[in-house]
């Protein structure tokens, strides 16, 4: 019976520590720099047909290849409050070029990939090109939780966004919103309209406070690369960080 | 032992009950992060913290976010209000009545504002129960701010400068129809 109990607690957790992303390709973590090309990062999950795995990873790469070189990003969240209940509507919409997205596709190189027990990870590189292999990409862990979850990295020049998703039960999906969040945040720290109604209702016995909130921005941004991830295994939290050139 | 049976079984039934029908597990005050209940100061920026509780982490650093945001918006409001004041009357407009409608004017205005490099500086997510709780802090550069009241002045005088000129425009208007009556 104890047994019994234990396997019904403990075989969900062991499951999705087996399935959780325990391996990865270092530049999946941490993008390299390259001079005079651009560098881009496609995953799909593992198919029993690998070159299905590939194409799907490489459409994915491409996608980021584009978004990285010139995105419009339209940002609007609204949050009502009346005291009692919170309501709270972001909305992210994105707009990418089909005219870039084919340049890309027609002048891009995969410059190295990678099979894990996981899926399958593209490395692009554009414009298509001769370049050497990256020297340490080996598969590694995830390490330790790096600084910039909590702290906003401040490196002059640059201006930097970070994206946070948990719980999801693809790591796929995850990371993909992920990655979304990381660009939406940049552009929040880029310029961003804010305009607010606050309103306080006080009698003898109760103060009731009503808010009202918008935030927006519609933003085409240049140069937008994730620069690097993270995956806490412990909380199943991805986490990624976007940079971008200050203008 | 038959009683006692009972007891036991009551009270594990109360403790089962008290426990499920408590109340939603609340942050500690160890847990809350030190710069979100004392916002650092400093003089050449403002911050200001948001906190949020969400299902969803996405969702709870979203809306921490949004309301430190909010919290330097309407900051700022408050600044650039009182530095409009503050150069009304070092430049001797204070007096003036449409120097003063002026002044209103631009606090209206900037309730709406831009925040051009207003950052999130740090961020802590917890867990509450099933719940996510995020503290964000946001940071916002003081020079963009003189550059936003600036902006507002420049803004507003053209504004008044256009009206002036509509007025103007207004009086010439009637000093001809006037003088189309007396050619008439």
């Amino acid at each position: 019976m104890i047994i019994r109990i234990l396997r019904f607690i403990f075989l969900p957790a062991i499951i999705n520590l087996a399935l959780a992303q325990e391996f990865i390709p270092s530049w999946f973590q941490q993008l390299p720099e390259m001079p005079d090309a651009r560098l881009a990062v496609g995953y799909s999950g593992k198919y029993v047909n690998d070159n299905q795995a590939r194409s799907d990873a490489l459409e994915l790469a491409r996608k980021n290849m584009t978004k990285q070189i010139s995105i419009r990003l339209a940002f609007d969240l609204e949050e009502l409050s009346d005291g009692r209940l919170r309501l709270l509507n972001p909305s992210f919409k994105e707009y990418i070029s089909g005219g870039i997205l084919q340049t890309v596709t027609a002048n891009s190189v995969v410059i190295d990939s990678a099979l894990t027990e996981d899926g399958y990870f593209i490395l692009l590189a554009y414009p298509a090109s001769e370049y050497r292999l990256i020297l340490d990409a080996g598969d590694k862990t995830w390490g330790a939780r790096p600084d910039w979850i909590e702290n906003l990295p401040n490196e002059k020049g640059f201006v930097f966004g970070v994206g946070m998703v948990a719980r999801y039960r693809s790591w796929i999906r995850a990371w993909y919103d992920a990655d979304e969040y990381a660009r939406f945040d940049l552009g929040k720290n880029l310029q961003i309209k804010a305009e607010s109604v606050h309103a306080t209702q006080r009698d003898n016995r109760t103060t009731i406070e009503s808010v009202i909130l918008k935030q927006t921005y519609d933003l085409t941004l240049k140069d937008v690369t994730i620069v690097a991830r993270w995956f806490d295994i412990e909380n199943n939290a991805y986490y990624s960080l976007s940079r971008a050139p200050r203008q | 032992m038959k009683k006692l049976l009972v007891f036991v079984l009551l009270i594990s039934v109360a403790l089962f009950t008290v426990n499920c029908g408590g109340k939603k597990p609340k942050a500690k005050m160890d847990d809350i992060p030190e710069w979100y209940l004392n916002p650092p100061q400093a003089e050449d920026a403002i911050y200001q913290a948001g906190d949020a509780v969400k299902t969803s982490m996405a969702l709870a650093k979203d809306a921490a976010d949004a309301r430190a945001r909010d919290a330097i918006a309407r900051t700022i409001e408050l600044k650039v209000t009182n530095m409009m004041k503050d150069f009304m009357q070092q430049s001797g407009l204070g007096e003036d009545s449409e120097a003063l409608e002026f002044t209103s004017n631009v606090s209206k205005q900037v309730a709406n504002t831009v925040l051009r490099g207003c950052m999130i500086v740090k961020r802590e997510m917890k867990t509450e129960g099933s719940n996510y709780h995020g503290y964000s802090l946001a940071e916002y550069n003081l020079n963009s701010l003189v550059q936003e009241a600036l902006d507002e002045a420049r803004k507003q005088k053209a504004l008044y400068n256009e009206a002036k000129a509509n007025l103007s425009f207004e009086e010439l208007e009637r000093e001809i129809e006037k003088l189309k009556e007396v050619g008439e």
